[in-house]
């Protein structure tokens, strides 16, 4: 066949092709040359590559679908956690709100617990400051009286001589009959 | 027997000395008494008594008179006179006791009468109402 091929190119080559300036001799024989590499490479390069494509690509594919289902995974965990942040949120702030309230209830107790034991102690340091008073008052009330008893007792054992002693026990027995 | 009470005792001096018995009789046969019923201690009560008892039926009073200076014979003329009217007795028999601390005035004492109109009475009573 590759006589043939080459008689045929010989015996054209010095008409219409040649004249257009292609060696058809070498024409024809690159292109056999190519068609032994194509069929070199359809035999045993490009099942290979086409299966080492077709894995990429199924790896690829693959990938993808792992990066969207992670994706939605975490789409869904984001929802979650912001479902959760939410609740969270909400009942700490109910917390946060009834902790107030107790707190308010604590402080308005322990104000009147406060305001009560400050009256009491107002009014036990009132009585006390009474009777403390009271006792002042007694006892000067019997310092005094000492004083002046004591006082005019010095005054009349100085001043009472026997004859005004005499006086005295005269009208005493005067005012007694 | 029956041991006297120490009124009756007193009752019995009384009657005994108003009837003129001698005084150191009736009082041995007191002593005889309070010695045998062993109350010879009582001796100071049963003259109480007998004064008192003495001074109730009118016949005499024991009028001991207290004052910070001695008396004169015209205050005690006055004491004997004021006693004898209150405590309506016949006789006064007046011992005089001087005691600086009543400071003046006088305090009178029967058997069953008292008058304080000392000084220091009243002082005290200044005290005691202040």
């Amino acid at each position: 066949m590759i006589l043939p091929a080459t008689q045929f190119a010989a015996e054209s080559s010095s008409s219409g092709i040649s004249s257009l300036g292609v060696n058809l001799k070498s024409f024809i024989f690159q292109l056999i040359t190519f068609l032994i590499v194509l069929l070199i490479l359809r035999r045993w390069v490009f099942p290979k590559l086409v299966a080492t494509l077709e894995e990429r690509r199924k790896t690829l594919e693959e990938s993808l679908n792992q990066a969207r289902l992670t994706e939605e995974t975490l789409q869904k965990a984001e929802s979650k956690a912001g479902e959760i942040l939410q609740a969270a949120r909400a009942q700490a702030d109910a917390a946060l709100a009834e902790a107030h309230t107790k707190a308010e209830e604590i402080i308005a107790k322990g104000e009147s617990a406060a305001s009560e034991r400050g009256a009491r102690i107002i009014a036990e340091a009132e009585e006390r400051l009474g009777q403390e008073r009271e006792r002042l008052h007694h006892e000067l009330r019997g310092e005094l009286a000492e004083l002046v008893a004591s006082t005019t007792e010095k005054v009349l054992r100085q001043k009472l001589n026997e004859r005004e002693d005499r006086k005295l026990i005269e009208q005493s027995l005067k005012e007694l009959v | 027997m029956a041991v006297l009470s120490r009124r009756q005792l007193a009752a019995y001096a009384a009657n005994e000395l108003l009837a003129n018995k001698r005084v150191g009789s009736v009082a041995k046969e007191l002593a005889a008494v309070l010695v045998n019923s062993r109350r010879a201690n009582q001796a100071e009560l049963l003259a109480q008594d007998i004064a008192w008892e003495l001074e109730r039926r009118g016949t005499a009073a024991n009028a001991s008179v207290t004052a910070a200076h001695e008396l004169s014979d015209q205050l005690r003329k006055q004491i004997a006179a004021f006693v004898k009217k209150s405590a309506k007795v016949d006789q006064v028999i007046i011992d005089e006791v001087i005691d600086k601390s009543v400071i003046g005035g006088v305090r009178i004492d029967t058997a069953a009468h008292s008058w304080d109109k000392t000084l220091s009475r009243k002082l005290t009573d200044i005290r005691e109402v202040l």
